[in-house]
């Protein structure tokens, strides 16, 4: 018989290598002439999409197109340390190190554009468009590119910078259990719809439901599908995955033996983003991708107890451990 | 060595290999064409994957020459940035692509699908991407920007 059932869980988690741990990220930023700008950082993009975050911050600040920003990332040749791409710190940490070093030259620029334009401070210079003004007065503006054109050559003036920024922790004292360990903290909340076959012991997931508090959304579409990836990984933790040990030697090193989600075994993801700002992250932001999996583990295996009343405490919910457990509780055991 | 002739995105090729060489190798190492992906080298991914006479395979799989006088299309052949194929496209603007070392070869079962049946349900949809494992993107972008696409190679 096939029988259906919801599971919910939550979950909060630490971003950031923590416990007062040296968590530093760094960036080396230029202002072109021609209008675009290069910003140079250790941070790899493995496909969690930072390299898109960094020219979108850089973008933002300087009024100009994502495209027009060169992000040179992961190439130890020419880029700062920015730590590595896990702990879901990059958006948060290089992401900061990125913003604080491009408003260093953007300060550079807009100190030369006040003097210029005979604005009273840098602060009133705005950056839109590919333009550089005056605020709120557009016959007081031109073409960036112009701009630093000209004082790069007529002036000598370079708009180069370099920050750094470390996430603030600090160690949890073993005495009385205070402390900042991580900072900032991400949470989210996932639904899970499952239906169990109660004659084989499959469980399909039908549909999750993903809320997550990322801060701010930098990039949406990129951040649904960090969601939907840690979904399928979570659906892929919950009943498939596992690395069997023999000695200390994997025996099943391979994807024939060591099964992940296809196409075909992800359920239906609805992911709700939702956006409580971070004071300290780069406009709000704050990491995502390892809390987007773990709710989806504990949401299916309260499904599959609320469909068949058996309560599975080891990974994965395989069929044989569903069926053994569905026997348990039919001999009157408690189907722990 | 054996003498091998094969046609790669519609241009002939003579050339020597070994007669155990893969076909991912000829492709990769001698030909240049680095698009195709080795992700597992033993048929379970999907990375690897080329249209073989219309059909996928896994070129990890494929001796060299068993390609011997056939048409081969890697994702060199399918479209570039400036005229991208409606599969690739439809990728980008669904934000389908993470990581992207899944993508030629998701991209190259896709067009395999939609050469053959351009208005296809999404369970065929899913059936034939199921072969191509993904782990950055849960699927969901990939068969919303398969199905994307399908409606625009249709005219839905
Ligand atoms: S590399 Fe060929 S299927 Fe994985
Ligand atoms: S995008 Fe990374 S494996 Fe698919």
């Amino acid at each position: 018989m096939k029988k259906r059932g919801t599971g919910l869980s939550c979950t909060w988690y630490g971003t950031g290598y923590g416990n007062g741990f040296p968590d530093v990220s760094s960036a080396f930023v230029e202002i072109h002439d021609d209008g675009t700008a290069t910003v140079l950082t250790g941070a790899v993009d493995v496909g969690q999409g930072s390299s898109t975050v960094f020219a979108q911050i850089m973008a933002e600040e300087l009024g100009l197109n994502p495209e027009d920003i060169l992000v040179c990332s992961g190439d130890t040749d020419v880029t700062p340390d920015s730590g590595t791409t896990a702990a879901t710190r990059q958006t948060y940490n290089t992401g900061n190190a990125v913003l604080k070093a491009v408003r260093q030259a953007k300060l550079r620029l807009q100190e030369f554009a006040a003097r210029k334009f005979s604005c009273p401070s840098p602060e009133g210079i705005e950056f839109k468009e590919g333009m550089i003004g005056v605020r709120g007065d557009p016959s007081r503006s031109m073409p960036l590119s112009e701009l630093v054109w000209e004082a790069r050559l007529l002036h000598g003036e370079r708009f180069i910078s370099a920050a750094s920024f470390t996430a603030q922790t600090t160690p949890v004292s073993l005495e009385n259990g205070q402390g900042a360990p991580y900072w900032p903290y991400a949470f989210g909340c996932q639904a899970a719809e499952v239906e169990v076959d109660t004659e084989t012991g499959t469980v399909r997931v039908l549909k999750i439901v993903a809320a997550h508090d990322l801060g701010r959304a930098v990039n949406l579409t990129q951040a649904e599908g960090q969601i939907a990836g840690g979904v399928a990984q979570g659906v892929g933790y919950a009943l498939l995955e596992e690395v069997e040990l023999t000695e200390g030697r994997i025996k099943n090193p391979a994807f024939a033996k060591y099964l992940i989600p296809t196409a075909l075994d992800v359920p239906e993801i609805e992911s709700m983003i939702v956006e409580e700002p971070e004071d300290t992250g780069p406009y709000g932001a704050k990491g995502l991708g390892e809390p987007a999996m773990l709710p989806t583990v504990a949401a299916i295996i309260n499904a599959i107890d609320a469909a068949v009343g058996v309560r599975i405490t080891a990974l994965p919910a395989t069929p044989e451990k569903i069926l053994a457990a569905l026997a348990e509780k039919e001999r009157g055991g408690s189907g722990d | 060595m054996v003498e091998l002739e094969l046609t790669v995105n519609e241009k002939t090729y003579k050339l020597e290999i070994e007669p155990d060489e893969r076909l991912i190798d000829v492709l990769r190492r001698r030909l240049g064409f680095t698009g195709t992906k080795e992700g597992c080298g033993e048929g379970e991914c999907g990375a690897c994957t080329v249209i073989l006479d219309g059909r996928t395979v896994n070129s990890c799989l494929v001796l060299g020459v068993q390609a011997h006088g056939r048409k081969i299309i890697t994702i060199e052949g399918v479209g570039d940035r400036r005229r991208p194929h409606p599969v690739q496209r439809a990728f980008v603007e669904e934000g389908a692509v993470q990581c992207g070392y899944c993508t030629p070869g998701m991209v190259l079962s896709a067009k395999a699908l939609l050469d053959k049946n351009s208005d296809p349900s999404p369970q065929e949809i899913g059936v034939a991407m199921s072969g191509n494992l993904c782990r950055c993107t849960g699927y969901d972008k990939i068969l919303r920007a398969v199905q994307r696409a399908a409606r625009e190679v249709s005219g839905k």
